[in-house]
């Protein structure tokens, strides 16, 4: 187990310096230079002014070198500054990043139970009527675009009716209330967005192991349907479920940058977006680290999903 | 007086295993084989499963790595011809596989299938491979309509036929067929059996034949050796190898069969045991520890092939009396 | 030549019986292609209607539909119908080639990797999951964002509308083609060990050939389901990033680009913001009922079912 944990730890580190690098080798070729931005708020500087500048900033260095020192700061815990927000890089990250997880997780734990739930629906009504309007709804979920349905959440339950604010953050002292009012809307778009793919996973999940030998059986020995599905099925079919939900993790991540943009909500999305359109490199940059790490984080926790729902699988050994 | 096709000491192994902590083993499949086959003649190789019989065609083939020894096709070394030469080669050995479901692509009709072999090699042009495809349907005894249609619309023996006809496009010296019966309904195996020998009467084409049926290789093949382990145990004309085997081996194979009605032959033992696994040889002689007439130098020395009359190799300690 | 006519009777008249029984995937095909057709037929809209979808006119702005003006006109006073007929032309496109371009690259990819196999195997599909746990859309808005003059191309190219189509097309296709690259290797690795590829590697056929004529042909089906799976996705990519303002830009237009200030109009012109999101949805839903119609017409099992 922990031999376990520390070969994939140490895969992920490998591969997020990789990442690193190819991040930060693309967020130099952003439009402007940070430098330019300094010179023309100073009108003054001259050209030696400029040179000095560049060589603080180690612009002028091959991007090996100025990686290399990015790097051996950013291992000392010194992520820099973020240029548009004066403050250090963690300091602006980490309440977004609590921000983000809030409304992810949310969506995340709300998202796997409806789709679960609809999905062995779904898969005992196969073919009829109920399955068909489950299969619709999956398909509108998958094929709306998010950030047009936060939109149309947003004219209709916030300009239209009013009952919700059309975006922001609970403010100071708004307590509890606040924060179930404001999370409403976005959360809504979230998980109607995440359940589609969900879904359909789900059903053609269940409906793989409720085809399979022993689940006919049990059922032949009577044993309750409702007992039979969450008990035995569901347990079996939770393994290539929770295999989706993990490496989807990326996937949510992308539908909560535009529907936390959408509402303003100050997560993570809305940070790195902000980021990239503001020129702010450094931010940026930590930022999608960030987000790669997480994505690592959830794929090891979707291994370790496997061995959890699936007792035959031992670690290191995975099945294939 | 060059052979057709001579394979010298030839050997293959494969690279097994190997995970992440494993090392790497090897399979000894086909060990230091040497045998030659001559225009027009037909030479059957026997063996149990597992003993060889496939990687070493494939080798002939040039499907299966050559680990050490070589290959001849009229005397030239495969090894060192030029790319050239060694298409012309390719044209002249051909193929026919077990599986006649597995060994035409699905999704080509019959007359792709057929012509492929002339298109890879850019023989005539368009219309002549046509009137060729025709032909060869004759030959093999199937109807000229087969030609448009797929390799799903027709039943294993007439499979079989297809891809005797694709090997017989580019008029090869030789065609290499690998249990080209076992997967056939016995009633389809003579009719293939039979194609096999009108064919060889009419081209005179030489063929190397795999198979464990004894019979069929009886019917069929001039020359016969036997593979244990990948070894060569046991090589003789049919007639002599029939009547009176010298190893141990081809001994017990022959008696593991229906009496073919060869000569006289005391009734004898059938096979006992398993094949052992080529991961872990026994040392010695490959067949003692399943031999009824192992002694001690033969878990100890490795028999080497030897005439024991014209044209009789055998490798054995203590080969049958009879034989001699 | 005749050979490939042949043999597509066959197997895909056997395909296309199954798709036909289909209800679902049908109508996905027929409003995928009559969106495509009304798209395209956005000219003879504007010459029958006598609108324009291009020209701005600050008197007529958010007229309600009435005369030529099916759907009213847009902020700027240009006429919304035939805008979105021009906008669905980018859309539609752009979903297409990203689509095909993925696909293509996804099954050199894959296919060099499953036919090669050993280290090069090993590297091509460390690269691939590597191009999977990536953050795929803020990694999209970076190379949409991407200053192209640091790359060395020229400021006229930059500038010009082509720029713009191109590069959405070539950036989903950089990130899009890892599933398609999967599943040929499978595929390719699977095919090589046929009896059929052994018979024609035996005749003297050479890698190219193999490939070409016998694997690739055997692995296309589900390339094929997945290329048209990836349209949708791809469409929706792009409305994403010319909503955020780093896609398509104008005076080219597409469905997302029409979307750019729709926060602002949901206050006073809604169905302005309603409309290009609603043809994004129909037409992606459309697009996911043909994939998975295609996808059970393609599977042997799915006779037996
Ligand atoms: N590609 C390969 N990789 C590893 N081992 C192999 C490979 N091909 C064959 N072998 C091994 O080599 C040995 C000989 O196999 P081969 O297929 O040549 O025997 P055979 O006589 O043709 O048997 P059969 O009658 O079953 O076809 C077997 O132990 C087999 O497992
Ligand atoms: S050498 Fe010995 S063990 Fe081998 S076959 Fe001959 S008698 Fe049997
Ligand atoms: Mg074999």
């Amino acid at each position: 187990m922990i031999r376990f944990l520390a070969t994939r730890a140490l895969g992920a580190g490998v591969t997020l310096l990789v990442k690193s690098f190819i991040i930060f080798s693309l967020i130099g070729l952003m439009p402007g230079d940070p430098l330019d931005l300094l010179i023309q708020a100073n009108p003054e500087a001259t050209p030696e002014d400029v040179a000095k500048l560049r060589a603080i900033y180690g612009v002028d260095q091959p991007i090996g070198e100025r990686y290399w020192s990015w790097l051996t700061q950013a291992l000392h815990g010194d992520f820099g500054y973020s240029r548009a927000q004066h403050r250090p890089v963690m300091e602006v990250i980490l309440p977004a990043l609590g921000n983000t997880l809030i409304l992810m997780g949310l969506a995340f734990v709300i998202s796997t139970i409806i789709a679960v739930f609809l999905g062995t629906v779904a898969a005992t009504q196969k073919g009829r009527l109920l399955d068909r309007c489950i299969n619709l709804l999956a398909y509108a979920g998958i094929s709306v675009p998010s950030f047009w349905l936060a939109l149309v959440l947003i004219y209709l339950f916030a300009v239209r009716l009013g009952w919700f604010p059309a975006g922001g953050m609970p403010q100071q002292g708004e307590g509890l209330h606040g924060w179930a009012v404001r999370l409403t809307l976005p959360l809504l778009a979230l998980v109607m967005v995440e359940i589609g793919g969900l879904t359909r996973y789900a059903r053609s999940a269940m409906l793989d192991v409720l085809g399979q030998d022993y689940i006919r059986t049990s059922r032949a020995k009577g044993i309750s349907t409702p007992r039979l599905l969450f008990r035995h099925a569901l347990r079996n079919a939770m393994i290539p479920i929770a295999t989706i939900i993990a490496l989807g993790f990326g996937y949510l991540f992308s539908g909560a940058l535009l529907i936390e943009n959408m509402f303003a909500w100050r997560g993570m999305g809305r940070l790195i977006l902000e980021a990239i359109m503001g020129n702010d490199y450094n931010l940026a940059l930590v930022c999608l680290l960030f987000t790669t790490a997480m994505i690592l984080v959830a794929n090891i926790l979707a291994d370790l999903a496997y061995t959890w729902l699936d007792p035959r699988i031992s670690l290191g050994g995975r099945r294939r | 007086m060059t052979h057709l096709i001579e394979a010298d000491n030839l050997s293959v192994r494969f690279a097994v295993g190997g995970g992440l902590f494993r090392a790497k083993r090897e399979v000894q499949a086909v060990s230091d084989v040497s045998l030659t086959l001559n225009a027009g003649e037909t030479l059957a190789l026997v063996g149990e499963s597992g003993s060889g019989k496939t990687s070493f065609a494939r080798a002939l083939l040039g499907l299966s790595p050559i680990s050490s020894g070589t290959v001849r096709f009229e005397g030239r070394d495969l090894a060192a011809m030029s790319a050239q030469d060694r298409q012309t080669m390719r044209r002249s050995v051909q193929a026919v596989f077990q599986d006649p479901f597995g060994s035409l692509d699905p999704r080509l009709p019959i007359s792709a299938i057929i012509g492929e072999p002339l298109r890879i090699h850019g023989i005539g042009t368009a219309r002549e491979r046509d009137a060729r495809v025709a032909e060869l349907l004759e030959l093999v005894g199937l109807p000229a309509t087969a030609k448009s249609r797929y390799p799903h619309q027709f039943s294993g023996g007439q499979r079989q036929r297809i891809a005797i006809a694709r090997a017989l496009a580019p008029k090869p010296r030789v065609i290499v067929a690998d249990e080209p019966l076992s997967a056939l309904d016995v009633s389809i195996q003579s009719q293939i059996l039979n194609l096999f020998v009108e064919l060889r009467e009419r081209t005179g084409i030489a063929f190397f034949l795999i198979s464990h049926d004894l019979a069929a290789v009886h019917h069929l093949a001039d020359r016969v050796a036997a593979l244990y382990l990948g070894r060569v145990v046991e090589s003789a004309p049919r007639d002599a190898l029939y009547s009176h085997p010298a190893h141990p081996y081809t001994r017990a194979l022959l008696d593991s069969v229906p009496r073919i009605g060869m000569g006289k032959r005391v009734p004898g033992h059938a096979l006992g045991g398993e094949i052992p696994s080529p991961l872990a040889p026994p040392p010695g002689c490959h067949f003692h520890p399943r031999c009824r007439f192992a002694t001690e130098r033969c878990k100890a020395e490795v028999p080497t092939l030897r005439p024991i009359a014209t044209d009789h190799l055998t490798a054995c300690h203590h080969p049958l009396l009879e034989a001699a | 030549m005749s050979d490939v006519i042949e043999k597509s009777v066959s197997v895909w008249a056997l395909r296309w019986r199954r798709l036909a029984a289909d209800p679902a995937a049908l109508a996905g095909l027929a409003v995928l292609l009559i969106l495509i057709a009304v798209c395209y037929a956005a000219p003879l809209f504007e010459a029958w209607l006598d609108v324009s979808a291009t020209e701005t006119d600050l008197l007529s702005r958010f007229d309600p539909p009435g005369g030529g003006h099916w759907l009213g006109s847009d902020d700027a006073g240009r006429d919304e119908f035939t805008r979105l007929l021009t906008g669905g032309q980018t859309s539609l496109s752009i979903g297409l080639l990203g689509a095909l371009g993925s696909s293509l690259l996804g099954t050199i990819i894959g296919a060099i990797a499953g036919y090669a196999r050993g280290k090069t195997d090993m590297v091509l599909m460390r690269i691939t999951d590597g191009v999977i746990s990536l953050p795929t859309l803020p990694l999209l808005i970076i190379l949409a964002a991407l200053d192209l003059s640091k790359l060395g191309f020229s400021q006229d190219f930059i500038r010009s509308g082509a720029a713009g189509y191109w590069r959405i097309v070539l950036i989903v296709t950089l990130l899009g083609w890892t599933g398609v690259a999967r599943l040929v290797r499978a595929g390719t690795l699977a095919l090589a060990e046929r009896e059929f590829v052994l018979a024609a590697r035996a005749q003297g056929a050479g890698s190219w050939w193999i490939l070409t004529v016998h694997i690739l042909p055997n692995a296309v089906s589900p390339v094929i389901v997945a290329t048209t799976l990836a349209m949708g996705r791809v469409i929706l990519a792009e409305s994403a990033l010319s909503f955020l303002g780093v896609g398509i830009q104008p005076p080219q237009t597409s469905w997302g680009s029409m979307l750019t200030n729709a926060q602002e109009l949901i206050g006073t012109a809604p169905e302005l913001a309603i409309y290009p999101g609603l043809l994004i949805l129909i037409s992606v839903i459309a697009i996911n009922f043909l994939g998975d119609g295609l996808q059970a017409a393609f599977d042997p099992r799915s006779d037996a079912r």
